[in-house]
C-alpha cells in the first residue's frame, strides 16, 4: 500500500492493452465552441490571454490589466493606450480519474481500472501536443492527489507514476467522491480548456449532476463511463452471494432464475440510460467504454 | 376408559430415519454459510439488493419445509402406524334387567326411579351400534317381560316405555330368566360362542325367587358379565299414603349388587341421580357392543408424505422454474 495515498494496485490489473502509436497519432484534441452569435466578431472568444504576437493596440478601457500599457503609443497619441497579443492558444486538459474500489472490476479482457489507466494515458499523450498542458486530479481514494497543469513529457511521466499507484481499497468507502471531484476541477481550472472524467458513474447520490453542470458552463467536458459486460447482465450461475467491494454490503441472488436475470437487465439499463441523460443534460459529452472490445477506437469516435 | 384413536407403531426402528430432517437443515445451513465465504465481488450490488428485496422471507423456506416434512411422513409410514378402532363384536347380544318393584316409585332420583331407568335404558339403545342385538328382562315378584336380544329397536323401546312399577323384587329368577334368553341365542350356533353381556339394575334387596349370586356365578363360568347398576339413595323413600312425607323407607342394595358383579366378571356402579344413570349407560352402551381392533394406516400416511412431497416440487418448479 502506498504511504502517502493509500493505494494498492489492483489484483488481476491486466493494463491497458494495445495502444498503436498509429492509432493515437490520428486522434486529436480539439476545443470547439459554437459561436454564441452570428455575426463573428460579436463575442470575445475563450482564452484571450498573454501571448507575443501583437493582435492590436486600442484606447485604454477600465477594465483592462495596467501593465499591458503601452507607454510609445499612449505618449504618441496623448491618450493612454493598451496593445493586446494574440492569445496562445495552449488547451489545458484536466482529467478526473475515478481510483474507488468498484473500478477494480473486470470480468472480460481487463479491469476498468486498466481502462481509465489507458484513456489517461492517450489523453495525456494527446493534450502534451502544441506545447498545451495537462493537469490530473483522482477522486475516491483516501487521500486524492493533484497533478497541476505541467507541459511536456515531465507531465507524463508525473502522471504514469501517479496512475500506476494503483486503486482505493476494498472497503473504502467515499461517499460523494465524484461531486468533490468535479467541484475541485471547477474551483481549480481557471481557463477554459477540456475537463475528461473517467469514471463507472456509480455513485448512489445525484449531486455529481449539477457539479458537472457547473463545470461544463466554462469547459468542455467529455464523461468517459467505464463499464463491464456483467455489470450489465447476470450469467446463470446458481444461487449467488454477491458483496459490494466498497460499502462490503451482501445480497443473496438466485441466478438460475430467468426472471430475476431479466429484471436484473433491465435495472442496469435504467440505471446506464440515467447516467446518459443526466451528462447530456449537463451539457457534457457522454461515451461508453467496455472492458471487452475496443476502448481505444470508441473513444477516438468521441473524441473526433 | 379406552382412547378411540390410541395410535402404536408396529416397527418403530424406522422413525430413526427422522434424524435426516436435521441433517438436512443443517446442510443446507451450511451450504448457504459457504456461499457467503465465497461471494462474489460486484460493484452492481446496490441493483441486485433492491430487487432482491421483492421475494418474500417465507418463499424460500415453505419448499424445504415441505419436503422435510415428506421425509417425517414416510419415515412414520415406514415404521407402520397401526390405530385402535372399536369395531362391533359381530353377533353380540346384551340383555337390559330393569328392577319395576314398587321400590322404584321413590322419588330420591328425579322425577323417580324408574323413570329415571327407563330414560337411561332409552339413551343406551341410542348409543349401542345397530349390529348389536339387545333383549329386555323386566322383573318385579316374578319375570314378567323378556324380550330376546334382537336387532330390532323399536320393540324394545316400547316395551321399556311401558314400564309400570309395582310388587316385589326377584332378582335371581330374572337373571336366570335373562340367562335363558341368551342360551337360545347361544344355542342356535354351536361351536365358538357369540360375546353376551348383561346390564342389571335394581335399586333393592331381592324379596322373591333364587339367590341372585348363584345364577350370576353361572353367568360368571359362561364368561357372560353381569354389569350392575345400583339406583338410589340411602334415605329413599316411597311416596307416603297421601303423596305427603314419612312414607316407606327404600334404601338401595349395593352390596349385593357388588357381589353379583364379581361373580360374573362384571362392573358394579352406585347411582343417585338421573344424569349420573345415563352416563352410564352411554358408556357401557359405547362399551359392550364394540371391541378394539387394530387397523394399520401406512397407506395414508404414505399418501400425506407423497401429497407433501408433490406440493414441495409443484413449489419450486413454480417459483424457480425447476425442480431442485
Amino acid at each position: 500500500m502506498s504511504p502517502s495515498s493509500g493505494l494498492v494496485p489492483p489484483v488481476a490489473a491486466q493494463g491497458p492493452g494495445r495502444m498503436p502509436a498509429a492509432a493515437v497519432n490520428a486522434m486529436d484534441l480539439r476545443l470547439v465552441r459554437r459561436a454564441a452569435g452570428a455575426l463573428p466578431g460579436e463575442h470575445r472568444s475563450p482564452g484571450v490571454g498573454t501571448g507575443t504576437e501583437l493582435a492590436q493596440l486600442r484606447p485604454y478601457q477600465v477594465g483592462d490589466d495596467v501593465r499591458m500599457l503601452d507607454p510609445a503609443a499612449s505618449a504618441r497619441t496623448g491618450e493612454p493606450h493598451v496593445r493586446l497579443q494574440v492569445p496562445e492558444r495552449a488547451l489545458t486538459t484536466w482529467v478526473l480519474l475515478d481510483r474507488s474500489a468498484s473500478m477494480a472490476f473486470g470480468t472480460a479482457e481487463r479491469l476498468k481500472s486498466d481502462v481509465a489507466d489507458g484513456v489517461t494515458e492517450v489523453i495525456g499523450r494527446l493534450a502534451i501536443r502544441r506545447g498545451g498542458r495537462f493537469a490530473l486530479t483522482t477522486c475516491g481514494a483516501p487521500a486524492d492527489r493533484i497533478l497541476a497543469p505541467k507541459g511536456g513529457r515531465a507531465a507524463l511521466a508525473t502522471m504514469r507514476r501517479l496512475v500506476g499507484e494503483g486503486v482505493a481499497p476494498d472497503g473504502f468507502v467515499a461517499p460523494d467522491a465524484l461531486t468533490h471531484g468535479l467541484r475541485r476541477v471547477a474551483g481549480l481550472a481557471r481557463q477554459p480548456g477540456l475537463v475528461v472524467v473517467v469514471s463507472d458513474f456509480r455513485e448512489e447520490g445525484t449531486g455529481w449532476r449539477r457539479a458537472l453542470r457547473l463545470v461544463a458552463t466554462r469547459h468542455r467536458v467529455l464523461c468517459a463511463e467505464v463499464s463491464d459486460p456483467r455489470e450489465r447482465a447476470l450469467p446463470d450461475a446458481g444461487t449467488l452471494v454477491v458483496i459490494d467491494p466498497e460499502t462490503g454490503a451482501t445480497a443473496e441472488v438466485d441466478t438460475s432464475s430467468a426472471a430475476v436475470r431479466e429484471r436484473y437487465a433491465a435495472a442496469e439499463a435504467a440505471r446506464a440510460a440515467e447516467v446518459r441523460d443526466a451528462v447530456r443534460r449537463a451539457g457534457a459529452q457522454h461515451v461508453a467504454l467496455s472492458t471487452d472490445g475496443d476502448w481505444l477506437r470508441a473513444l477516438g469516435r468521441a473524441l473526433a | 376408559m379406552s382412547a378411540p384413536l390410541a395410535i402404536s407403531l408396529a416397527a418403530p426402528h424406522f422413525l430413526l430415519l427422522l434424524c435426516l430432517i436435521p441433517l438436512g437443515a443443517c446442510l443446507q445451513v451450511m451450504a448457504r454459510r459457504r456461499r457467503r465465504r465465497h461471494a462474489v465481488r460486484l460493484p452492481a450490488t446496490p441493483t441486485l439488493a433492491a430487487l432482491a428485496r421483492r421475494q418474500p422471507r417465507w418463499r424460500r423456506w415453505l419448499p424445504a419445509t415441505l419436503l422435510g416434512l415428506a421425509v417425517a411422513a414416510l419415515a412414520l409410514a415406514l415404521a407402520r402406524p397401526e390405530r385402535t378402532v372399536a369395531v362391533p363384536v359381530e353377533r353380540a347380544s346384551v340383555v337390559l334387567v330393569i328392577d319395576t318393584s314398587r321400590s322404584m316409585q321413590a322419588t330420591d332420583v328425579d322425577p323417580d326411579r324408574i323413570e329415571a331407568a327407563k330414560r337411561a335404558a332409552l339413551s343406551f339403545l341410542d348409543k349401542v351400534p345397530k349390529e348389536l342385538r339387545v333383549g329386555l328382562v323386566a322383573y318385579n315378584d316374578a319375570v314378567h317381560t323378556i324380550l330376546r336380544p334382537t336387532e330390532d329397536r323399536d320393540g324394545v323401546r316400547l316395551t321399556i316405555e311401558a314400564l309400570e312399577a309395582t310388587g316385589g323384587t326377584a332378582t335371581g329368577d330374572a337373571l336366570a330368566g335373562a340367562l335363558q334368553s341368551l342360551r337360545e341365542r347361544v344355542g342356535d350356533r354351536g361351536g365358538r360362542r357369540p360375546p353376551a353381556a348383561v346390564v342389571l339394575l335394581s335399586d333393592g334387596k331381592t324379596t322373591d325367587g333364587q339367590d341372585p349370586v348363584e345364577v350370576a356365578r353361572q353367568f360368571g363360568r359362561l364368561r357372560i358379565p353381569i354389569s350392575t347398576v345400583a339406583l338410589g339413595t340411602p334415605d329413599g323413600v316411597l311416596p307416603g299414603p297421601y303423596g305427603g312425607a314419612g312414607g316407606f323407607p327404600v334404601p338401595p342394595d349395593p352390596v349385593t349388587l357388588r357381589r353379583i358383579a364379581r361373580a360374573s366378571g362384571g362392573e358394579a356402579f352406585e347411582v343417585d341421580e338421573q344424569q349420573e344413570l345415563k352416563r352410564i349407560y352411554e358408556r357401557l352402551g359405547s362399551r359392550l357392543g364394540t371391541k378394539p381392533k387394530r387397523e394399520e394406516v401406512t397407506a395414508g400416511v404414505a399418501g400425506a408424505g407423497l401429497a407433501f412431497l408433490l406440493a414441495g416440487v409443484l413449489l419450486t418448479l413454480r417459483w424457480r422454474g425447476r425442480v431442485a
